[in-house]
């Protein structure tokens, strides 16, 4: 049996590693800012945030619930949504982090991305 | 089973399926999903301790199924059947490893696998890997909220250890 102290220090080392993983995950800032929505792993929709000229707002609808989706000029948010928990609503504007909204129970994930596949083609 | 037995292990089962259950109702700690207290995870440690690894089995199994019913929402037993089990399989490994002492250590690394076993599961069912960035935030705060249970749990089980040998 180990000693308390070797069990501190090696919990210590986990809790300081997953920190400093997680200052450097959560900061991260992507390429650009192409929001890609993704239903069950699969993309549905991709808007070019910079190139949006009007606030615009739609419903991802699946079998499992909806979340309604508000995309503005250079940022986009789950507006609403009918899932229990709420997170994607209350992760609140995406607009300039690497890090996904998620919404689990819909399986609805939103995250920025650089190029579109359209501008990826023409350039 | 004994009708004591019986008895004992369906006290268990309703506290942890309310214990589950209030948890949902809390507000969400941080807009990162699957970060939460695991309070639950109190109950499946005492069990263990108290009542030996097939109870504590039945125990966290009846919390999944019942608190997935009650809760209205089946989605949620995947995640939480993929976090119990991971955290069950640790404990049973963790009592080998630290003395009654120590539950508390158990209960950090329980946390640690529970959220590891979401994560999978979330990725799997969603086929992002990329949600794994939120794996690190996960984590610390798996360190944090498996102290405190750990400590509850070790309370617990020093308290009710008397009660159940009568």
């Amino acid at each position: 049996m180990a000693k308390t102290r070797t069990w501190i220090l090696i919990i210590l080392a986990i809790l300081v590693l997953s920190l400093a993983a997680s200052v450097y995950l959560l900061t991260r800032r992507p390429d650009g800012r192409v929001a890609r929505i993704y239903v069950d792993g699969e993309l549905i929709r991709e808007i070019d945030l910079d190139a949006l000229a009007a606030p615009e707002r739609f419903t991802v609808a699946t079998d499992r619930g909806e979340n309604v989706v508000l995309a503005e000029p250079g940022r986009i948010r789950v507006e609403s949504a009918d899932c229990p928990d709420q997170v994607c609503v209350r992760a609140g504007w995406l607009s300039d982090s690497a890090t996904p909204i998620v919404c689990l129970p819909h399986r609805l994930v939103i995250e920025l991305a650089g190029e579109t596949g359209l501008d990826a083609e023409v350039g | 089973m004994s009708a004591k037995r019986l008895a004992r292990d369906g006290i268990f089962a309703a506290v942890a399926t309310v214990i589950f259950m209030v948890e949902l109702r809390l507000p969400e700690l941080a807009p990162i999903p699957g970060v939460k207290l695991g309070l639950a995870n109190i109950v499946t440690l005492a069990a263990l301790y108290l009542m030996g690894p097939a109870d504590a089995a039945g125990v966290l199994c009846t919390r999944i199924v019942l608190g997935g019913v009650f809760a209205g929402n089946l989605m949620a037993v995947a995640y939480s059947a993929a976090g119990g089990a991971a955290a069950y399989l640790t404990a049973l490994l963790m009592r080998k490893l630290v003395t009654e002492k120590q539950i508390w250590v158990s209960s950090v690394f329980m946390a640690l696998a529970h959220g590891l076993g979401q994560m999978a599961a979330a990725v799997l069912l969603t086929a992002t890997p990329g949600l794994a960035v939120y794996l690190p935030p996960m984590l610390a705060a798996g360190v944090v909220t498996g102290t405190l249970t750990g400590f509850a749990a070790q309370f617990a089980v020093s308290r009710l250890k008397p009660i159940l040998r009568k």
